[in-house]
């Protein structure tokens, strides 16, 4: 009958998906703790610069830079979203999104006009389907970043803050990233990025007298160069976070979906058995059938 | 009738009795021929009936095989037979109309001396010569949406309703005759076989009401028969129909319900009848019997036979071979499918496997044809996607899949219609909607033009604006 040869054919096909998903599931398992490893590893170069910037920021109150000036009169507000390039990772570019254009939303009520910045092929796909603008675009690294990959953003990025909304440049950046809090738990989170706001950090233990800094040439001097680099770093741990959740993210997902393929194949395999045996039971009344009638018209 | 046992030609002598099927003796010189009709007085406790046999077989030394059209209790051997020496023939001509009447002629709902029957033919027919037939293809609105635009009705062309056990048919077909048999003028023929005598009468009621029956002739042979009614009753029907396409040059509606249980009948006799049971236990003349009954449901030169028939499906297996025989035999066919149905869909038309020969660019024109297209496209791809959003979820989709998808769920939604028969039920009252406006609605919704409204608006709606309406609802 048509109908087993169907079922067994679908049961092949998702018994092939099937496989496919949980060697997924593996591989993200293992990917995982390398994530999490490249966040831990990116944490002493992170707090060292922010401790750098603390200590400048506090020994030379009422400094002032392009970087941390707010800019009233940029009307513009970027929002970089960092999404992935592949699937098979449930809802995670989804939310992401959601996050994103809630933001994109409120922006707006304030009258202000946000720009999208996009990482990932994912999202990029989502604004390229809807045919929207979009500013600027990467991806190619989401599986695990590198720091290069932080500097091209952080560069562009920091380039577009100094500008003027007339040349295309921007007055604040946002960033919507996924932050891996846990194996089971990852947040969508959305930080203001710039200006920057250095949170100031003592070093040492309570109590200790902060080391005191001479600058050479000058505190303004260093100021450019640390800034760009802790705009950078701050990015880099944003893409690691994000990379990890996303692992995560594919695991979990990954893992449902074998489930449900299982799932599928159950009770597909129940409805195979019940057609096989139809046609069985049928035969065998066909043939006992047809012997009686034969038997019948033979007798007379 | 009485004209008839005149007529008689021979007496024989019941020989065997094996439930419907009787084998009797004849003299060698007068044995009937295939499709007589027999008589057979029978006393069962006292009480004498008359019961018609037709012949089916001739088995040789003076024997020949009849089929029974009622209950063969308390008839013995040696019962003397007649032969009336013609076949069982119905009443035709205006008599018919407004009365409900057996297989055999016989008026159930007034007594038959009341009725002045001037004219019988027998049932037993040929097609229509091959040079008479008409290929008219003008489109039948329904004014049912998914029916119009998927499943185009053929006027003066053959549709077939089918489906399980349970999903609509005989409601879709009631709805049918209300829709159009109502608005048509013309002479309508409805033939019950082998269904519930229930709806015989709630039948025979509501058109009384709605003072349609004094156009309509009405023929059971309901599941309390015995297989040989069941078997001849859908071709006592067809003939007063054909009577009126004939002789009185009218354009003619036939309902038929169920053409199924016709098939059941014959194979119920089939085997006692010696002959071996074919695939699932069929007649071996499966085809043979169908092909003859349907060859004769067809419209001639100028004078139309519309017929509508529901078939049963066994087991919901469309490749059945009852089913399956109809298949060819039809214009259009409109599917009712389980799983539709399940989801609350009504009428639950399967779109993607029901069908019409008219399905053609130059008949219908490029926009429905297109429109229809395009519908099917959309819901073939959502039933792709279904296993991959089983699996792995609706996010893995790509954004054009998602937008099909989202798509499909309202086209889903909208093929649901409010039913006139059904009000009781959905305590909606039904709805008309014009072909046109259903091809220009479901092309906005392919279009992706109403993709802002939630998919529950989309549910059992008529036109597009109830749909807007109970968005706005929706929202409050």
């Amino acid at each position: 009958m048509a109908q087993v040869r169907e079922l067994r054919q679908q049961i092949k096909s998702v018994k092939s998906t099937a496989k496919i998903t949980r060697a997924q599931e593996m591989i993200a398992t293992s990917r995982i703790v390398k994530a999490q490893q490249a966040v831990a590893a990116s944490k002493p170069y992170a707090d060292q610069i922010t401790q750098a910037l603390s200590a400048l920021v506090s020994h030379h109150v009422g400094i002032d830079h392009p970087l941390l000036r707010e800019q009233p009169e940029d009307n513009r507000s970027a929002v970089l979203i960092v999404t992935s390039d592949r699937g098979f990772c449930g809802a995670y570019n989804a939310n992401v999104i959601r996050e994103a254009e809630s933001l994109i939303k409120a922006l707006r009520e304030q009258g202000r006009e946000p720009v999208p910045y996009v990482v990932g092929n994912k999202g990029i796909t989502w604004y390229r389907f809807r045919g929207r603008e979009v500013n600027g675009t990467w991806h190619g690294f989401s599986d695990r970043p590198a720091f290069a990959d932080a500097e091209t953003i952080g560069r562009r990025l920091v380039q577009d803050f100094l500008k003027s909304d007339a040349e295309g440049g921007v007055g604040e950046i946002h960033v919507v990233y996924t932050e891996f809090v846990s194996m089971l738990t990852q947040q969508v989170q959305v930080r203001r990025l710039m200006p920057l706001e250095i949170e100031e950090r003592h070093g040492g233990e309570q109590g200790s007298v902060p080391p005191s800094y001479d600058f050479e040439p000058t505190a303004e001097a260093a100021l450019d160069l640390l800034l760009p680099n802790y705009v950078e770093s701050r990015i880099f741990h944003m893409l690691l976070q994000s990379a990890a959740s996303f692992q995560a993210a594919v695991r979990r997902a990954m893992k449902s979906a074998t489930d449900n393929a299982n799932e599928l194949i159950g009770v597909y395999t129940r409805q195979m058995n019940q057609a096989r045996q139809a046609q069985i039971t049928q035969e065998i009344s066909e043939i006992v059938g047809g012997a009686n009638a034969l038997a019948d018209s033979g007798g007379e | 009738m009485t004209a008839q046992v005149e007529t008689a030609t021979a007496t024989g002598r019941v020989v065997r009795v094996i439930g419907p099927v009787v084998d009797v003796e004849f003299p060698a010189d007068a044995i009937p021929g295939i499709y007589n009709a027999l008589r057979v007085e029978v006393t069962l406790a006292g009480e004498t009936r008359t019961l018609t046999l037709e012949v089916a077989q001739d088995l040789g030394d003076n024997m020949v095989r009849a089929i029974s059209m009622q209950p063969t209790d308390g008839m013995v051997r040696g019962t003397a037979v007649t032969d009336t020496g013609e076949p069982i023939s119905v009443p035709v001509g205006d008599v018919t109309k407004g009365h409900v009447w057996n297989a055999l002629g016989e008026p159930l709902d007034v007594p038959a001396a009341s009725l002045e029957i001037n004219e019988r033919w027998g049932i037993h027919r040929s097609a229509p010569p091959f040079d008479q037939l008409e290929s008219r293809t003008e489109m039948l609105e329904t004014g049912i949406k998914v029916i119009d635009l998927l499943s185009p009705y053929v006027k003066g062309g053959k549709i077939g309703l089918f489906g399980g056990a349970g999903v609509g048919k005989t409601v879709l077909i009631q709805e049918m005759i209300r829709r159009v048999a109502r608005n048509f003028g013309g002479t309508s023929v409805f033939a019950g076989v082998g269904e519930r005598t229930r709806e015989g009468n709630d039948l025979w009621v509501e058109m009384a009401e709605a003072d349609v029956l004094k156009d309509t002739a009405l023929v059971f042979g309901q599941m309390d028969e015995p297989p040989g009614t069941r078997l001849r009753v859908a071709l006592g029907g067809l003939t007063m129909a054909e009577y009126f396409r004939d002789v009185q040059n009218q354009d003619v509606m036939l309902f038929i319900d169920n053409i199924f249980r016709f098939t059941q009948a014959g194979s119920e006799v089939s085997t006692l009848l010696g002959r071996m049971p074919s695939a699932v236990g069929y007649q071996p003349t499966l085809a043979d019997e169908m092909g003859q009954l349907q060859e004769r449901i067809t419209s001639t030169r100028g004078h139309s036979i519309t017929s509508m028939q529901a078939v049963y499906v066994p087991a919901d297996d469309i490749t059945d071979p009852a089913p399956h025989t109809v298949f060819a035999h039809l214009d259009a066919t409109t599917e009712l499918s389980r799983d539709i149905s399940a989801k609350g869909i009504f009428p639950a038309v399967d779109p993607l496997t029901s069908t019409s020969r008219i399905m053609d660019r130059q008949i219908l024109g490029d926009e429905h044809y297109n429109v229809a297209q395009e519908v099917k496209r959309i819901l073939q791809k959502y039933k792709e996607l279904q296993d991959i959003i089983a699996i792995l979820g609706i996010d893995e989709l790509s954004e054009e899949d998602k937008v099909t998808v989202q798509r499909a769920r309202r086209i889903e939604r909208f093929l649901s219609h409010p039913m006139y028969v059904a009000e009781q039920f959905t305590g909606q009252p039904g709805v008309t909607v014009p072909k046109d406006e259903t091809v220009a609605s479901f092309k906005a919704i392919a279009e992706g033009k109403y993709d802002h409204l939630p998919e529950q608006a989309f549910f059992m709606c008529g036109g597009i604006e109830d749909v807007e309406k109970k968005a706005r609802e929706l929202e409050k």
